[in-house]
Formats: structure tokens, sequence, C-alpha cells
């Protein structure tokens, strides 16, 4: 590996990307559930002991008064991070984030700068149970007014902290629970940012394209990889940013590949896979060869038993199968 | 730090009650034309009357300074009159004119923000103002800048899990927060006594090992007296004070309620009107001239309002975010 990069965990590439603004930007507070001991996943291992307890704080178990605290400190203009453990709590936050967070600017006419950072780790983690396993990121879409990212590497999740802490918008953070202690080449170098609302294509290909983003990523490269070897070449896009989207790359990609197949970890059902399919529909109808597909979880609350979670949880096999389909219409 | 015309740690002197009476009576023109107003069907939003509750506001804002932090989340418009908006912009929203506050885009119900003195604005989910305004205390907090955050709220949102988890921390914090409860004794049109445990609201503030005081809603100056108390003691470092004004709802919840719920005529047997208590305490003739100026500045802002422009579809996504 190359001195300018280094081999580290996808919450301690979030965490390398918040201490090093939290040193340039003193506005830069963090609070939540235990962030002063390091965090529950790690993520603010070591903020307290550097920062003090002024701009690292541990709150009680009350999302509500978390995300309220977070609207109402960056209206007043500082830049303030939370980690609510789980994308599930967005619901218990609902008031706080999707009408203040996301509207107070709009509906008062005023267009100032408001840095805040809400990370909300969305996914399954073998066992967690049904309220703290769920994707809550078609919530953070469905609210005008909020931008969202989701990364799938480690290096994006450095990046893209960077690019959340220096954005003047509210952003929801979504990490994937299941990537957290994965690790992978991120860049040392303390301005490494991944601009907000560019996909990446994670593989290049020509024969249908897969549009992915977090959790789904490693699998639909597996996909990509096994399928190669049956002669399907396989596009596979990492969307990176679901708020704003990257249309241009998407649309580009499909028109390509006249194919499309969109992966998400989410329930299926009203899923981001469904703004995504019926907008390429719209876009790009005509340069399709088949319709777009589809995967997502079953449209069931995540049992606890990991046996049955995993059944619930797209496979490599399950979208190897849909990708074959896609290719036979 | 502190921008009034007299100190906050003394009763207010003439100049200061003369601005607390202009600015009290410029509300209650203001009340007087939406009731016509809202009569004549030429309101699109909702109008949540504040007449008789206008001492709480300009009472506890003229405590203020300029540049501490007010969220509001009380009836008509006398706190951010008294914090120092003009009428124009407050018409102007209220009217959904571009010359308003918010651009024509009227926040809630619809309400006003000034963030250059401190209006933070209002959020139309009632109780949602404790978060908030514990966020800006405790950016006051780290920043250190002296500056305390007052959060207005009626007696039907302190049941709200919001109201208790914040002041758990705002308690534990010590943060330069002061809870400003307006009890006129109904919750839309629920009685406060069918649905509370306590008289008094800010019996609260023992469960918090916090001051819990109950003023005199009616006179601006026990209200007055009690914010600065209360600001003191945050920008001591001290941590937060729950003051509880006891007022009166002249009208019913909006413009046009039958209030059937209320036997407003035995009711207003016991009712003084904030602004003849205030008027009390200005020099002879000094009430009735202020009132009169008061009118002149509503009718022109009024006029100014009308004159001025719709917003057109331009402003729809114009703010949604930064740059935009």
């Amino acid at each position: 590996m190359a001195n300018d990069m280094q081999n580290i965990g996808y919450n301690a590439a979030m965490s390398q990307a918040l201490v090093e603004e939290m040193r340039r930007d003193d506005s830069i507070f963090v609070l939540g559930q235990g962030v002063a001991t390091g965090g529950w996943f790690s993520t603010e291992k070591g903020l307290a002991a550097e920062f003090g307890a002024d701009r690292v704080l541990d709150t009680n178990i009350s999302e509500a008064f978390q995300a309220g605290v977070v609207a109402g400190a960056a209206i007043a203009g500082m830049k303030p991070v939370i980690n609510m453990g789980f994308g599930d709590f967005a619901l218990i936050a609902g008031d706080e984030i999707f009408h203040k967070l996301a509207k107070w600017r709009y509906m008062h006419g005023d267009s100032f700068p408001m840095t805040a950072v809400v990370i909300f780790p969305i996914g399954a983690m073998g066992g967690a149970g049904p309220e703290h396993s769920g994707c809550s990121e078609v919530l953070s879409m469905h609210y005008p007014g909020l931008k969202v990212v989701v990364p799938a590497t480690a290096a994006d999740a450095k990046g893209l902290m960077r690019a959340a802490l220096r954005e003047p918008n509210p952003v929801i953070f979504h990490s994937s629970q299941a990537l957290g202690w994965t690790k992978g080449p991120v860049p040392v170098d303390d301005e490494y940012i991944v601009p907000i609302g560019k996909a990446n294509i994670a593989r290049a290909g020509s024969g249908a394209t897969v549009i992915t983003y977090g959790s789904m990523l490693p699998r639909c490269l597996q996909v990509a990889e096994r399928l190669a070897g049956e002669g399907i070449d396989l596009e596979v896009i990492d969307l990176r940013t679901l708020v704003p989207l990257d249309w241009p790359t998407v649309l580009a990609s499909v028109r390509r590949t006249h194919r499309a197949l969109v992966v998400h970890e989410a329930v299926r059902t009203a899923g981001a896979g469904a703004e995504i399919a019926a907008r390429i529909q719209e876009e790009a109808f005509y340069d399709l060869e088949a319709p777009v597909l589809r995967v997502g979880a079953l449209d069931v609350p995540l049992p606890q038993h990991a046996a049955l979670e995993a059944m619930c949880l797209p496979s490599v096999d399950g979208i190897a199968a849909e990708a074959r389909k896609l290719m036979s219409l | 730090m502190n921008n009034s015309p007299q100190s906050p740690l003394a009763s207010p002197g003439p100049a200061l009650l003369a601005q607390m009476y202009r600015r009290m009576a410029v509300t209650r023109h203001i009340e007087r034309l939406m009731a016509r107003h809202v009569r004549e069907h030429k309101f699109s939003g909702w109008w949540h009357p504040g007449e008789g509750q206008e001492a709480a506001g300009i009472g506890a804002t003229a405590a203020m300074a300029v540049d501490d932090y007010l969220w509001y989340q009380g009836r008509g418009c006398s706190w951010a009159i008294g914090k120092g908006m003009a009428a124009e912009p407050i018409l102007a929203d209220l009217l959904g004119k571009v010359t308003g506050s918010t651009r024509g885009k009227g926040a809630g119900v619809p309400h006003w923000s000034d963030r250059s003195i401190g209006v933070m604005g209002e959020g139309a989910t009632l109780g949602s103002v404790y978060p908030l305004a514990a966020g800006s205390a405790l950016a006051s907090k780290i920043r250190r800048d002296g500056r305390v955050s007052l959060a207005d709220f009626g007696d039907g949102t302190a049941a709200r899990g919001t109201f208790h988890e914040t002041m758990v921390h705002a308690a534990a914090w010590k943060l330069p927060l002061v809870y400003f409860c307006e009890n006129n004794a109904y919750l839309v049109g629920t009685k406060l006594r069918d649905v509370s445990p306590t008289e008094n609201i800010a019996d609260y503030a023992a469960g918090y090992h916090i001051p819990g005081v109950v003023v005199d809603g009616q006179d601006a100056v026990a209200v007055y007296e009690a914010v600065t108390t209360a600001f003191a003691r945050a920008r001591a470092g001290e941590g937060p004070t729950l003051i509880e004004a006891k007022v009166f709802r002249r009208q019913g919840h909006y413009a046009g309620d039958p209030q059937q719920y209320r036997d407003i005529e035995a009711e207003l047997k016991h009712y003084r009107d904030p602004l003849d208590v205030l008027g009390a305490r200005l020099e002879d003739g000094q009430a009735a001239q202020l009132y009169a100026e008061a009118e002149t500045e509503v009718q022109q802002a009024y006029a100014a309002a009308q004159a001025a422009a719709e917003p057109d579809a331009s402003v729809l996504y114009q703010d949604l975010y930064h740059g935009q």
C-alpha cells in the first residue's frame, strides 16, 4: 500500500474525518448517547479525550431532545453532529428531523448556511431485531430540505463525512451497520473529500446496470464477478448519495446498457428503489430492453433470529438470480 | 449586552415603560385588524388571537438583550413585536406578501423570524420549542457568548415529552435557558385542570432542582422582573428557570371559535386588560398618546403590506437548500 493510504475500518474512517474537521473548525461539536465513552460502534473513539466535555456531550436516551438540540444549535450557527445509534430511531425524533431540520429555513424564507450531521447507522447486524435493523433512508428522501448520504466503503465513509461537515445544509448520514468493521484503503490526506451528489461507477460493464448503495455494494460486486464467468458483464453503480441523487450518471449508464437492476437492503415496497426505477422508466424508457427490476429485503419486520433475518435480506444468490432474469427478458 | 433603555437588573424606568406600552399597543391594534380581516375572509392562514395575553410577551422580551435568542410559540404577535420587529413585516407575513419576514413563506401558522434581533422563528407543531431553544442555549454555553435563550410555550404543551427531556438536560448542564409558560388555563378547548396533576406548571421545576416562579401574567412589569432575575441567573452560569405567567385568553383558540367550552361572561368579571395595567404605570395622558401613535403605525404598515406583491412560483424552490 502506498504511504499516502492506510487500511482502516469504515467506522474508524468516519471518526478520522470527524476528528480532523473538529481540529480545524471549533464550531463542530458531537452529542449522543455514549459518545463521550467512545460511541457504541467506536465511531467517536478518542473524541472526548482530545476535545473535552464542552464539545463531546453524552446525553440521556432521548432522541427527540438530541435531534431538536442539533436543529436549534445549527440554526444558532454551530455545526452539531449527532450519532443516533440506529436508523430506526429516526421515528422517535421525527418532528425534530423531518419538520425542524428539514424545513426551518424554507418555511421562514431564509437561506442561511446550516450545517448539521445526523448519523443514522442502518441495516441488519446479525440479530439486532426488528427495531434496530431497519433502513430508514427513504424517510429522509421524502422530506425535501435534507441531504442524504450512504457510504459503502471506508474511503467514502471518510470522504463523505468531511463533505457533510462542510455542507451548508443538514445531512442525514446513513452509515452501514454491516460495513462498520470492514476495512479498506483510505487516503491519509486530511483534506480528502467525496463530494455529496456524485455516484461512483464501482465496476464498469456493458451488459446491464446494477444501481446500489451502502451494504449491498459488496454483494453486487460479488455478483458481477460471478456472472462475468457466465458471460454477463454488469456495470455496478454505487450511488453514495441519495439526495441529491446523481441522475446523470445513472441515466447515462442505463442508456448504454439498456437494462437496470436496483438493489438495496431496505424493504422492497416503497424503498429508494421504487423511486429510482420509476425515474429510469420516465426518462429512459425507449432506451430500455427490459423492465427495471428491484431487489430489496422481504416486506417484513426483520426477525431477531439471525438465521431468519438472513432469509429476509438480499443474498448474493438472490441478486444473481435477478440479474440473470433481467438478461433473459 | 443589554440594549434596553434601562438596566435589566432594575425595575423598568420611564423610557422602557413607554417602549413596552407602545409595543403592546401595536400588538393590540394588529389584533383588532386581524379580527376584522378574518371576519371579512381576507386571510388564508390561521390566526390565533393573543388579546389579553400581551403582557407576557411584552414584559419578557423587554428583559432580553437584542442578541438573546427568542423561541416563541405563543398566541398573537406580542413576542415578535416585543423583541423589536416592526409592524410591517409582521402584517406582510399575515397577508402572505413578499415583504414579510418570511418573504411570503409564512412559517407555521403563519409566523415571523428575524435572526438579526434574535427572533428565531416558530414551528407549528406545538411543544417543539423546547429542544430548539436548548440548542441555541448549548451553542451559547460552548461559545461562551453570554447569550440566554428563552422558550415560550403554552400550558397545553407542558405535558410534551420534549418539555421534560429538554429540562433534564438543561438542568444537568446548567444551560442558559429560560422556560416561559403562558398559562391561560385552556388547551384549545380543554381545561388544564382536567388534564394536569398540578395547578401550577411551575411546580414541575422542583423535579429538576431549578427555580419555579409563578407571576401575574397580566402585569408586564411583574413579568419583566421575573424574567430579569431568571436571565441574570442564566448568564451567571447557574442554569435554567421555569417561569409561569398566569394569563387571560380574551378570545377563542382561533378567530371564529364559538368557545362553547367556557363561560366567557363569567370569566370576564375577573379580567384585567394588560394595557390598562401597564398604562396605569405611565404618566397622565402618555398611554393615550402612545396608543394613538401605535394605531397610526399599524395603519401605515397595513397599507404598505396590502400594496406589496404576492409571491410567485419563482420562490417555490428558494431556500430549500443553501444558495438555491
